[in-house]
């Protein structure tokens, strides 16, 4: 190892020493290539293998002339110095050869460089041509992907099937030898069938186009002759309005009244048409009309598609602008309300006469938007009536129709779809606008066709014929006879206040000839005051009472006997009875709370009622009912047991014959009258 | 004054009709089955309606076993009384009596099984009967009304027979042959064949358990005391009489009346008062001023009721002991359930003015009202 160490020491210090000595001899290179040696070429022609024994032969010979040295000088003497000298020159020689040997080693390593390096950029050379071809390769199977991808346009169209091909296709386009084995050149002879085909049929359009050409031609000289006919009917009508209305056949004017009725909204027309067949056919009193601008409802319909396409923009606009601004919302809802109640400009009118010569004035609308229809109601007499104060309501347009069905008030709408659209622009109810739009009562509806069922909110509503003529009958009736026996009441009223109960002659059967008990007062009352009063309770509490009803009071008195009735009128009066309650003051006060007599004689009124209603339709029964009370009466205070302790005569001594006084545990009092005896038994 | 008002439903007709039918309706007489889990209920329009006790009182009760299990047309007028026998239900109003079987109604097969009418004078009008009462130990049904007679009729054979001596009624060999012949002796035997003695016509009556003797009230303000042995009357109780009970703005009228064979308490116009047979005086006057319809002996109180919505509890004192409103305003019948078989059904219910029955659980509180 130290022999080692040392041998690479000793080449450093020999090259630190050697630097200067180099960069001389460089130069001195530089001159002896002129002398074309080349140490270069030298190199080629030696071994290193050689070289490398030669340089360990060297570099043991110097340590031995060191080490001799060393020795001999160690030794000392005179003749030392000249073997030393002599070793010296040996040592120089053998460091010249070392010197040699350094630089051969120095070009071989170049040269061991250099061609290292050719050699690796011959392999970059040859990488980047691997690369170029793998990079062709792929180019190369991408574009026959591509080209197997390929999708002929032909194969897109619709071809006749294969079989229908060589049956219809002529030979020399078939060509059935050669095109049986090959399918590409089968499918080429398709498509020139294909190609064929279609022209064919291109010309055969444009054949027909021209022969529509001259067709419209031909209309329009013939329209052009037909309009010039018009204004000629047009006079011969004229000519013969005064024959027609010379013989009373209105045809023009139903003729025209059929004209308008194409312009009216499908319930409308339901109506239309239903009403007029049913007056021809089972009702001549019946008479239908059409009022209104023809123009605005035709304007409203020219743009059917656009119309619809604004109102949805406008919807969503309003949702917008509900969100986006509040101050200016009042403004705004006012006019979507406006918009929302807004009636189509026809309507249908219906003037229902009656036998006295009275007459309901029924005009029909229909709410565009809300899809519903509604009534107004008018009734007109043929004598002028006087108005009785407590008759407010019985002719009112509010009122007349009310519950002409049961429980069909006509202040909701019977839409259910409704009420989405009126919690939009803040409309609680319909109830607010009833007066203004006439009320949307049920029977309208079925009058129109338009059936809502209850349970489904959105559904769609369709005019239906069937419907409306199914109803049209029921209705029909009961408003007529609605009508009259309101007229009556009007009548009747007029009577009662007055403090006189007309009865009919045919009514007389009922009431014994001497009554007593007078009717002294007769008033309408509100429906709060109803409710307030102590002895209507039972009537209130079993839901016979409710806000749509007429209220009156009537007073019958009998010297110090006073009776309070409280009268319930269900607008469905007289099939629905009035309902009396009763209160008499005459020794306490009594109700039939505390006297079963006051009892019995409400049920005697109300419950048995139907002995009361007389001649059908039955006009008669609030009258017979308050002349039954006045003898009920009469009945009961004449009935009534004389206190043995109280001094002097009865108030109202017996005049009613009775079989007995009274009956059951109950103590009843004989109210119910025997007609040809004139007597009073216990029912 | 606030009033709750009900929602309102669209009434047609009919619904107003039979509305106003059940506001004026008034139940007059209840009978308990036999055994003890129904209740029969009568009305003006002469309907009975049967109620099922248990199915109301047991803990699964809904609205619907609060209504008749079956109503039925039994009378053409008001069924002003029912009993009970131990198979028959036995009603009566407008002059006939008529039997209908427990078990067919209850199987809602409800044709009546007999009908008889008492013989009654040639009348313009029919005269009611107001009371039914049975005698258990003779077997016969004593009825009471419009004509001012007790007419007895034996269950047997269904004979209106003369109240003769003891061995007369109970005999079984009085067939139907005998009841035609009484019929042809019509006439001539009509003065025996019934207890006369009332001047108008009869209210009540109560059986004295110990003595067969009968108890009648009237309109005469009279309350009698019959011997059924001798068909004779034993004591006549003119109340309105004695001052102490006497009302005359009420009249005369007696009501109600009830017994325990030596106590009797009677009540209507005059006022309700509590008697001592044996004396006849009267001992207890109880303050009450409206007029009495029912009134009966409960354990060692008297219940009574009448005109006014309560149930009145009275000591013999005359101490008012409670008051129990009911549901109507004015009250006709009471009616203990204590038939032994069903315990359970131990109720007080009480009928009068309204189509309801209340029903009392205990005799403090009102649980419920059966209704037409």
């Amino acid at each position: 190892m130290s022999s080692e160490s040392s041998k690479k020491r000793k080449p450093k210090v020999i090259r630190s020493d050697g630097a200067p000595a180099e960069g001389k001899r460089n130069r001195s290179d530089t001159e002896q290539e002129g002398k074309y040696y080349s140490e270069e070429a030298e190199v080629d022609l030696r071994d290193p293998g050689r070289d490398y024994e030669l340089y360990k032969y060297t570099c043991q010979e110097l340590q031995r002339l060191m080490a001799e040295i060393q020795d001999l000088k160690s030794r000392g003497g005179k003749d030392v110095a000249v073997e030393i000298e002599d070793r010296r020159i040996q040592s120089c020689v053998h460091f010249m050869t070392l010197k040699k040997l350094n630089r051969l080693a120095h070009i071989r390593l170049k040269k061991g460089r250099d061609q290292t390096h050719e050699a690796k950029q011959k392999v970059d050379a040859y990488h980047l041509q691997l690369q170029n071809l793998l990079y062709e390769v792929m180019h190369l199977q991408k574009e026959i992907t591509k080209c197997l991808e390929f999708k002929s346009k032909h194969e897109e169209i619709d071809l006749v099937s294969l079989e229908e091909f060589y049956k219809e296709a002529p030979p020399d386009i078939s060509k059935a030898e050669v095109t049986m084995g090959d399918p590409h050149q089968q499918t080429l002879a398709r498509l020139d069938w294909e190609l064929e085909q279609r022209k064919r049929l291109a010309e055969k359009y444009r054949e027909c186009l021209s022969n529509k050409e001259k067709i419209l031609k031909e209309i329009e000289v013939k329209k052009e002759y037909l309009s010039s006919l018009q204004p000629r009917l047009n006079s011969i009508m004229q000519a013969s309005l005064p024959v027609q209305e010379y013989l009373f056949m209105p045809f023009d004017q139903a003729h025209k009244q059929y004209e308008t009725a194409r312009h009216l909204p499908p319930p409308l027309y339901v109506l239309f048409v239903q009403a007029t067949a049913y007056g021809q056919a089972c009702d001549k009193t019946l008479s239908v009309a059409i009022e209104g601008s023809v123009d605005e409802a035709k304007a409203l319909f020219k743009p059917p598609e656009d119309s619809q396409d604004d109102e949805s923009d406008s919807d969503a606009e309003e949702e917008q602008t509900t969100k986006r601004r509040r101050p200016t919302l009042g403004v705004q809802l006012d006019d979507k309300r406006k918009e929302m109640l807004k009636r189509h400009p026809l309507s249908v009118m219906l003037d229902l006469k009656c036998k006295d010569d009275s007459v309901l004035h029924l005009t029909f609308y229909y709410l565009m938007n809300l899809n519903i229809m509604t009534v107004k109601a008018k009734v007109t007499t043929a004598t002028e009536l006087i108005t009785p104060i407590s008759a407010g309501d019985l002719l009112s347009p509010d009122s007349v129709l009310s519950c002409l069905y049961p429980g069909d008030h006509g202040k909701k709408t019977p839409n259910p779809a409704n009420q989405y659209q009126f919690d939009k622009v803040g409309i609680l109810t319909l109830r607010d606008y009833v007066l203004d739009l006439g009320h949307p009562y049920l029977w309208v509806q079925k009058l129109g066709g338009l059936h809502f069922p209850k349970e489904q909110p959105q559904h769609t509503v369709i005019a239906d014929h069937s419907l409306s003529a199914s109803h049209m009958e029921t209705t029909m009736k009961l408003l007529k006879t609605r009508v009259q026996s309101r007229l009556a009441l009007h009548k009747q009223f007029a009577s009662l206040e007055h403090g006189i109960v007309p009865v009919t002659n045919d009514c007389q059967c009922l009431f014994p000839a001497k009554v007593v008990s007078r009717l002294v007062k007769w008033v309408t009352i509100a429906h709060e005051d109803y409710m307030e009063l102590h002895f209507t309770k039972d009537i209130v509490e079993a839901g016979l009472a409710e806000d749509t009803n007429l209220y009156y009071m009537a007073l019958v008195e009998r010297g110090t006997a006073k009776l309070q009735a409280a009268v319930v009128l269900n607008p469905g009066y007289s099939s629905i009875p009035p309902i009396f309650q009763l209160c008499l003051n005459w020794k306490g006060e009594k109700t039939n709370s505390n006297d079963d007599n006051i009892r019995a004689m409400e049920s005697e009124v109300n419950v048995c009622y139907k002995e009361l209603c007389g001649p059908r339709p039955s006009h008669q029964l609030l009258t017979n009912q308050l002349q039954r009370l006045c003898v009920l009466l009469d009945v009961y205070l004449e009935t009534d047991s004389h206190d043995d302790s109280v001094e002097g005569p009865k108030e109202f001594p017996q005049e009613k014959m009775c079989l007995r006084l009274f009956r059951g545990p109950s103590r009843m009092k004989p109210f119910k009258y025997n007609h040809p005896q004139g007597f009073f038994s216990h029912r | 004054m606030e009033r709750a008002v009900p929602h309102a439903v669209p009434l047609g007709q009919m619904e107003v009709f039979q509305a106003l039918q059940r506001l004026h309706m008034t139940i007059f007489s209840q009978s308990v089955s036999p055994c003890g889990k129904f209740l029969a209920a009568g009305n003006n329009y002469g309907q009975i309606a049967i109620f099922s006790l248990s199915a109301a009182l047991s803990s699964e009760a809904k609205e619907e076993s609060k209504k008749p299990v079956v109503t039925f047309q039994a009378h053409d007028g008001p069924v002003y009384s029912m009993v009970s026998t131990d198979r028959h239900l036995l009603s009566a109003g407008d002059g006939e009596v008529k039997a209908w079987l427990w078990a067919e109604i209850l199987k809602k097969g409800c044709k009546e099984l007999w009908r008889r009418q008492p013989p009654y004078r040639t009348s313009l009008e029919v005269p009611e009967i107001n009371a039914l009462l049975l005698v258990p130990k003779e077997n016969s049904l004593i009825l009471a009304g419009g004509d001012c007679q007790l007419h007895t009729m034996d269950l047997e054979t269904g004979a209106f027979t003369v109240s003769k001596p003891w061995s007369w009624g109970g005999q079984g060999w009085m067939g139907v042959g005998a009841f035609f012949l009484d019929l042809l002796l019509t006439a001539a035997l009509l003065l025996q064949r019934a207890l006369r003695g009332h001047t108008d016509y009869i209210h009540c009556l109560a059986l004295r358990e110990r003595s067969p003797e009968v108890l009648s009230g009237g309109e005469d303000g009279a309350v009698r005391l019959w011997d059924l042995r001798t068909a004779k009357e034993v004591q006549t109780i003119e109340v309105y009489k004695h001052e102490e009970c006497s009302r005359p703005h009420n009249g005369r009228w007696i009501g109600c009346l009830a017994t325990d064979s030596d106590w009797m308490v009677c009540g209507g116009g005059p006022a309700l008062t509590l008697w001592h047979l044996r004396s006849s005086t009267p001992t207890t006057i109880f303050p009450m001023r409206a007029p009495q319809k029912h009134v009966t002996f409960y354990q060692d109180l008297i219940l009574s009721a009448g005109q006014g919505r309560c149930v009145n509890q009275w000591q013999l004192s005359g101490e008012l002991k409670a008051q129990v409103p009911g549901s109507s305003p004015g009250l006709l019948s009471l009616s203990l359930n204590q038939q032994p078989a069903a315990p359970e059904c131990k109720v007080l219910t009480a009928a009068g003015n309204s189509c309801r029955v209340d029903v009392f659980t205990n005799l403090g509180y009102r649980a419920f009202s059966l209704s037409f």
